[in-house]
This record gives structure tokens, sequence and C-alpha cells, in this order.
């Protein structure tokens, strides 16, 4: 079956000027190529600046990649007009790592969810209400929440409140870029759960994007390894963590904490 | 090195630009010095078009930019009318009027400034910076026109101060003392004004500079070192609160032509200000635009000084634009 | 002595200022231009409630002035003419608020006129003459900051918000505009317009010339705001769902400038009204005969007038207890919005 998305041979370059006032070239991607299938869950796993949020921006459509194909449902938004991507945009959703940023502060709850909604021209009054209470629902969040500001949510709820943002317009591919990472770890928990909950419900495949291999094994079908800008490894995710090839995959594993030296996989050297 | 020459060649096109700037404005403007005298039922046609051509008015503007750039670079500045002399004389014998003021004033503003402000900072929150910034605000809330308006009815009233102009009219026969004293005398009102005007604002900054430092731990830990209180105040917070006071102080030297045109003109103080009222008024077209120019050096000079003095005195600036 | 919201009462204060300006049919006694060339130069007429004979009136009153003897231009009280202080008496009529036409004013009298700050060269009546001055004055400096906001927020969104060249281009220009001594560039630009024009048409252009000049540090705090807001991650998720240019500039950027706008508003319109006071001082503002707080000060220019008639340098004060207003008002929003910052080139000043 056709993959529901295929990355290949992405490169990203930024040119930015340096101290000294030369022009550099960054190569923040350089030669991506993976595949994720329909209702899989990929996760993305890399050190700070080895270019994974970029991926993150490239596939959800708020970044164009310099050179390179992303095929989602068959079609390579790369080469798509600006008009006809507009239109695929809603089905991939990006959540952000920090709620507190990702959420309009002088917002209320109910206008932040109904933001896509009112964006994608769907006006009816009542049924738009509707549908903001059936994704508070979905998510675990109360309608009674609807008037507050975020600031007066917690951690949990906002990352809940912007899920649910996301999932308004049904999108196929949910990319979490580092989406856990600012919540405490009890909370982590609740909303892995969440997500994998509601993967089973809506058949949504997941990009995860992080830098801990932990939540990645937890979460994750297969892992994609990224370093520098490139793929260094990947493959199904018991395999990659039983069976590191690459070095930097071998640093992750170790950074790893565990109270307990038995769960941890051996490394093999 | 290269911070240097970068900073001295932008501001060069700075001047570049503004002086196509000011140019522009001014020779775009309706109405030219011409234009009164062709009201004037003695001066015939002839005569006025002669004159416009004299004075190159009817040429093409990028002709007449270019030549009176060349006649900047000569010092001359172009030709007054009213005047019927280079404007660039005319100019600078103003300006070292208006700069003995302003010199004055600035020098006098931040000696009592600098101490004050760091005195308040010193006592922040008590009853005495209490007093100090009731007394800047105060200050601070009179209109610059109410001071300078103010220092001359207090002037009249008092009769000690003469009220008007540089000097006196048998200024020419005094002994040197007696110039001295006289200058000063003419001098006491118009800097009187500049320092009222200029301090709550200087006062203000110093504080605000001073008490963010000397909250910060590092000066908690060299008073705990026993640094005595004055090498403390004046070698450590105020080297670390120097950034703003420079930036502060650069601006001061850019204002040292053009802020005290009011108060020239109310006090009759021979400077810059009223000959560019006055030329304004009779559109002498080169004088403005001279004067402009003259000013504006003064305030991108002022600028390019504080970068100058921001690089030396600060070393994350050096090494920031240094590394790679 | 820290309110939770102290902006509030600098803006109740500032309000009520105003107020008291906007209706200054109400609260002048006479109109501005109704010359009495009889009594010129009439010091300000105190008012009294206790008379000669030691008698206690409820109702204040001024004495009428009569010359002294001997004297062609020095005044004192007539004790045996009380004029009596009428509240809510007909007088001229008035515009309230431009349109609404009126007739009652705060206070008045018969027979005499009560002159409270004295009268100027053509007898005009000073207290009129300083409220009705104070509506030019005041808003010509509102409108003033008005535009130069505008301009600042268009150029400086358009900078931040579509980068590149734009940017570039648009902040060149900016640095020359800052470069150019501001007070020059007004009078500059102001005298090479035509000179002799009709009140209101001079009100306009002097309003288009100040609001012209100084667009360039708004702009370039703008463009801070909106460069640091296009980041944000809720810009990026609103363009995810499909939203435009104009869409995200609108709802999501342009509101996070308000503080800034707010600030420059409370800083500007001082110094702008101030601008105002010194152009028309100086013969190229608002002219004769319409009131304001500047030309009613030119005449102290003459020797004569600031030896003989001191009461003439009052309007120079109306302008303080609007200036503390506007300054408290600043600093309150600052510390609310905006955490405190020295800029290169401070803003007091009028250079």
């Amino acid at each position: 079956m056709q993959p529901l998305l295929k990355v290949e041979r992405v490169v990203k370059a930024y040119s930015s000027k340096n101290v000294a006032g030369a022009r550099e070239k960054l190569l923040a991607l350089d030669g991506v190529s993976f595949e994720v299938a329909q209702g899989g869950t990929l996760a993305i796993v890399g050190e700070s600046g080895s270019g994974k949020s970029t991926l993150g921006s490239c596939i959800s459509c708020l970044e164009i990649p310099t050179s390179g194909s992303i095929w989602f449902e068959g079609r390579d938004i790369v080469a798509l007009a600006e008009s006809e991507r507009r239109k695929v945009r809603p089905r991939i959703q990006l959540i952000f790592q920090d709620p507190s940023n990702s959420l309009n502060p002088r917002w209320s709850v109910e206008e932040i969810l109904l933001e896509p909604l009112t964006l994608q021209g769907k006006p009816k009054q009542e049924k738009m209400r509707q549908r903001a209470v059936a994704l508070m629902t979905e998510v675990g969040l109360s309608a009674e929440l609807f008037q507050r500001l975020p600031a007066q949510l917690s951690g949990g709820q906002r990352q809940r409140l912007a899920i649910a943002r996301a999932l308004a317009l049904e999108p196929k591919l949910l990319i979490l870029d580092e989406a856990l990472s600012a919540l405490d770890c009890s909370v982590q928990a609740q909303i892995a759960n969440l997500l994998m909950e509601l993967q089973r419900t809506l058949a949504m495949t997941y990009l995860f994007i992080t830098h801990d291999l932990a939540m990645a094994a937890h979460l994750a079908d297969e892992i994609v390894v990224m370093n520098r800008g490139r793929v260094v490894e990947q493959g199904p995710a018991e395999k990659v963590l039983r069976h590191p090839k690459e070095e930097i995959t071998r640093h992750l594993l170790a950074a790893m904490p565990s109270l307990d030296s038995a769960a941890r996989p051996p490394l093999e050297l | 090195m290269r911070f240097f020459l970068r900073r001295l060649s932008h501001a060069f096109l700075l001047l570049v630009g503004v002086s196509i700037l000011a140019f522009l404005f001014t020779t775009l403007a309706p109405g030219n010095y011409f234009d009164e005298m062709r009201l004037n039922p003695q001066i015939s046609p002839e005569t006025l078009a002669a004159l416009r051509a004299q004075y190159q008015l009817d040429r093409p503007l990028p002709v007449r930019y270019a030549s009176w750039m060349n006649s900047v670079l000569h010092g001359q500045m172009g030709f007054s009318f009213a005047y019927n002399s280079p404007v660039g004389p005319l100019l600078f014998v103003r300006a070292r009027n208006t700069l003995l003021l302003t010199i004055t004033a600035t020098l006098i503003a931040w000696g009592i400034a600098l101490p004050l402000g760091v005195w308040s900072a010193e006592r922040l929150g008590r009853l005495p910076d209490r007093l100090l910034s009731w007394a800047t605000a105060a200050l601070l809330v009179i209109p610059d026109l109410a001071l300078a308006l103010g220092l001359l009815v207090f002037g009249v009233r008092t009769g000690r101060f003469p009220v008007g102009g540089m000097t006196s009219l048998d200024f020419a026969s005094l002994p040197p003392a007696g110039k001295l004293r006289d200058l000063a005398l003419h001098m006491t009102l118009p800097v009187a004004a500049l320092v009222l005007s200029a301090l709550p604002l200087l006062i203000r900054h110093v504080r605000a500079a001073v008490a963010e430092v000397l909250n910060a731990p590092f000066m908690l830990a060299a008073r705990g070192h026993g640094i005595p209180r004055r090498t403390l105040l004046y070698r450590y917070a105020l080297r670390a609160a120097a950034n703003p006071l420079i930036s502060l102080f650069g601006f001061s030297i850019g204002v040292l032509l053009s802020g005290s045109l009011l108060v020239e003109v109310v006090m009759s103080w021979p400077g810059l200000g009223p000959l560019l009222l006055e030329s304004i008024l009779s559109r002498d077209l080169y004088v403005v635009i001279g004067g402009v120019l003259l000013s504006t050096i003064f305030l991108v000079s002022g600028n390019f000084v504080a970068d100058i003095l921001l690089y030396w005195a600060d070393p994350r600036i050096r090494t920031k634009s240094g590394s790679r | 002595m820290r309110t939770r919201h102290p902006f509030v009462r600098w803006l109740a204060i500032l309000g009520a200022l105003h107020a008291i300006v906007v209706c200054a049919g109400f609260f002048a006694p006479y109109d501005p231009i109704e010359q009495d060339r009889k009594n010129p130069y009439l010091p300000p007429m105190p008012l009294h409630l206790m008379d000669a004979q030691g008698h206690l009136h409820l109702r204040p009153f001024a004495y009428a002035l009569k010359l002294r003897e001997g004297a062609f231009d020095q005044y004192e009280q007539d004790i045996g003419r009380p004029v009596p202080l009428r509240f809510f008496k007909y007088g001229p009529g008035y515009r309230l608020l431009g349109f609404l036409p009126a007739r009652i004013h705060l206070f008045g009298s018969k027979d005499a006129r009560i002159c409270l700050l004295g009268t100027d060269a053509y007898g005009r009546d000073q207290f009129s003459r300083l409220l009705y001055g104070g509506q030019i004055s005041l808003l010509a400096g509102i409108l003033g900051a008005g535009c130069t906001l505008s301009i600042g927020l268009c150029v400086g969104a358009a900078a931040g918000y579509f980068g590149g060249w734009r940017d570039d281009a648009l902040m060149r220009v900016a640095e020359l505009f800052l470069a150019l001594p501001w007070l020059y560039l007004l009078f500059a630009l102001r005298a090479f317009l035509p000179l002799s024009l009709s009140p209101l048409k001079a009100f306009f252009l002097i309003v288009a010339v100040i609001g012209a000049v100084g667009w360039a540090r708004p702009a370039r705090l703008v463009r801070g705001v909106v460069l640091s807001a296009k980041e944000r991650d809720f810009v990026r998720a609103a363009r995810g769902f499909g939203a435009t240019d104009s869409y995200l500039l609108r709802r999501h950027i342009l509101p996070e400038t308000s503080s800034v706008l707010l600030t420059q508003a409370a800083i500007l319109i001082p110094q702008y009204v101030l601008a105002e006071m010194t152009l028309s001082f100086l013969g190229l503002g608002v002219p004769e005969p319409a009131p304001s707080w500047g030309n009613l000060l030119s005449n102290l220019q003459q020797y004569s007038v600031l030896v003989s008639y001191w009461w003439m340098y009052l309007p120079a004060l109306a302008m303080v207890p609007f200036f503390l207003g506007y300054l408290g008002l600043a600093s309150s929003l600052q510390e609310r919005l905006e955490p405190y910052k020295i800029e290169r080139t401070s803003p007091g000043s009028l250079a």
C-alpha cells in the first residue's frame, strides 16, 4: 500500500550573514529520505541542531524545501502552487513544543479552538459550537473552560487544547514537535496516552520529533535517527534500540535515564 | 579597526543621504527668495531673470546638487541671497556662538546630573530620592518655551542680567577681563534655560542606569570585599552603567547645534537658530540647507562618537564583532 | 500608593483636563476674538469674598478696574464698583463639541467684564483665549501624534513582516529621518510651504507637517514587535490552518503592537503640543485671530510687553498640568506594559 508520507532527498538551505558581514549557507537538511505508512507512528530522533524541527516545518508546509520532494497522499507538496498547498495544509497539522507560545495569550479558549474552523470557512455558529465541545471532550477538557485565557490553564490542559485545535480540521498526519518535552513527567504520560488513544479512534498517522529516545521507544513503531541534517539510521523501533549501528544512536541511548539497568536494552558494540 | 571603518563609512553615507534629502526638501518647496522681489515693482522682470540665472536657479536639479556639493567641499556651502556672501563663513560664525552656549550648558548639566543621579540611585526609594524625583518631575513638565520666557521675565524683573544679545554695545572697548565678564553675564540666562530643560531627563537616566547596576550581584560581592564606597560608586557602578549613559552622551553631543534654537530666538542670542529662522522666512535656500547639514553632521557625529566610546568601553561589543 | 492600575488614575485626570478644554465654550465667559479696544492690557482681576467694609459675601465678586491717577497703563481696583460673578449665565453663543449650539456659560457678569487672567493688546479676555487656545494646541498635538503613529505603524509593520529588501530600504529611510534634527526639519518643512494661510488650513498643514516628521522612531519600535511576533508559534499555527498574510497581521500581529503604540502616544502628544506652541510662537503656526497657546505668547517677544505685562506669560504654564498628566500616563504605561528602556535618542527634549 502506498505510504501516507514519503520524504525524498529533501534539502533545506538557509543563507545568513555572519558577524563579519559575509553570507553563509547553512544546510539544515541535507538529503533526507524516509517513509511513513498510514496509521503508523514514526519517531525522528536527534540532538538539537540535527535538523529535525526544520523537517517538521517542511512537512507541515510552513517552510518550503530548497530541493527534494515530499509526497503526501500521492502528491508532491513541494511542487504544488501556493494556492493548492494551502488546501493541503489543514490535513497535516503541527503541534508545537511550548503551548504557552503556540496559543495566543490574549484569546479565549473558545476563540483559539474555533480559529481553524473560522479560517477554513465554516461559519455556522451553532455547528461550530457543537464541534468545539466535541473536540474538548475528545481531549478530556471540559467545555466550562471556554471563556478562560490560556494563562489560566495548567500546562497539561494547554497542550490538550493545542491538540484539540489541531484535530479541528481532521488532519491525516499529526506532527508533534517535541510536544511532550515541556510538560511534567506525569503529565507527559497522560498526554502520551491520550495521543495513543486518539490514534486508535481517529486512525491518524503520527510523526514524533524528539530528542528523547525513551519516549520514542515507548510511542513509535519506527525510528529515524538524524544528525547534522542527515538520516544516519532508521528502522523498526526494536531493532534500532537493540542493535544501534551508529555512534550517535548509541550516544542517545546512553543518555536515556533509567532506574532499572535491566530495563535498558544491552548495548551491542 | 574594521568596526571603526565600518561605522565611519556608514556615517558618511548617512550624511550624503541627508544632504540629498534636505536639498530635495528645500528646492522642491514652493516659493523662493526671488518671489518676494517679484512683488516689488521697482525691480524689472529682466533683472529678476538675470539674478535667477546668476544664482543658477534655472538649472536642473542634479546639476544644482552637484555644484552645491562642490561648494560644500570647498567650505563655501553655497551662496546666501540675503547676505550676499558665501554661506559657509556665515554659518561658522553663528555656529561658534551657538556652541559657546551649548557646550557650556552641556558640561554644566552633566556635571550636575552625574553626581545627583548617582547620589539619588544610592538612596533609591528613600526620602531624599523621592524628593529629587518630584523636583525633576516638576521641572520636566514645564515646557522649554515657558522656561526660556520665564527666565527672560526673571531677568527683566531683577534687572541684573542683560536680556538679549551676546555682548554689550561697548564690548570692544572693554579690557579682557571685562570682556569675559560681559560675555558671562550675557550667557547666564540662556545657559540657565538650556541646563534647566536638559537636567531632569539627564538625572532620571543616570539614576535609572546606576540604580539598575547597584542591585547587581557583583556589586554586593565587591562591597563584601570591603571596597570603599567612593571607589565602588565611581569605578565599579558607573563603569557598568556606562552603556546607556554613553548613548545619552552621544545624543548630547548630537544636539549641540540644534537643541538651542528656541532659547536663542527668545533670548536674541546670535547663534545658528535665529539665522535659520530668518533664512527660512525669507526663503534663503542655501543657508537653510547649510544649517540643516551642519546640525546633521553633529547628530551623526554624536552617534558615531557614542559608538566608538561604547566599543572602547564595553568589551562585550568587541568580542562579539571580532569573533566569527 | 501603588494601585493596581495607576494608569487609570492618570487617564481620569487627563480626561478631566481635556474635557474642560473640549467644553471651552462653557467654561469661558467671553468670546475669544471679541475685542475691547478701550481696555487693552488689563491686569488679572482677583476675586474676593470679603469687601472693603469687611462684609462677607456669598457670591464671589471682582472690582472693576480704573486707570490709576497719572498713569496711562496702570490699573487699580475701583472699590466703588464691585462686579458680582454670576454662575450659569447666558452669554455669547458658541457651539459645544463643534456643532451643538448653546449659550450657557459657567460664569459671567453683568455690566463690566471679569477678566480672570487679564486682557491682551486688543482687550480680548485672556482666560477665554486660553481655554479656546487649548482646543487648538491639544488637538494639533493629538492629531499629529495620530498621524505619526499611523505612518510608523504601516512602515514598521511592512518592514517587520515582509522583511527582505523592503525592510532594508524602509529602515534606511527611517535612519535618514532620525539623523535629521527634528525641530529644524519641522521648521524647514513648515516654512517652505505657503506662509500665510487661513487658520483652518494652517492648522491642518501644521498637523500634517508635525505628523510627517517623527514617524521613524515609532516605526522602528513597531518593527521590533512585529519581528518577534511573526516568529511566535501561534502565528505559525494559524498559517498552518490556512491563514493569509492580512489575517495574520490583523488578528495576531498588530494587536501585539498596541502597548508600544499607547506608550508612544503618551510620549508624543505633549511633544507635539509643544511643537505647535513653538511654531505658533514664532509665527509659523496658527495665525491670528485664532488663539493657540503658542500665539498667545508671541507678543512676549516685545520687550515692553515682557517688562510691563507679566500676566501675558501665564499661558506658558497652561501646558504644565497636561504635561504632568501625560508624563504620569507614559510612566505607568511603560511600567505596566514594557520594561524600562533607554533608547539611543531620548525622546524628551525637542531636538
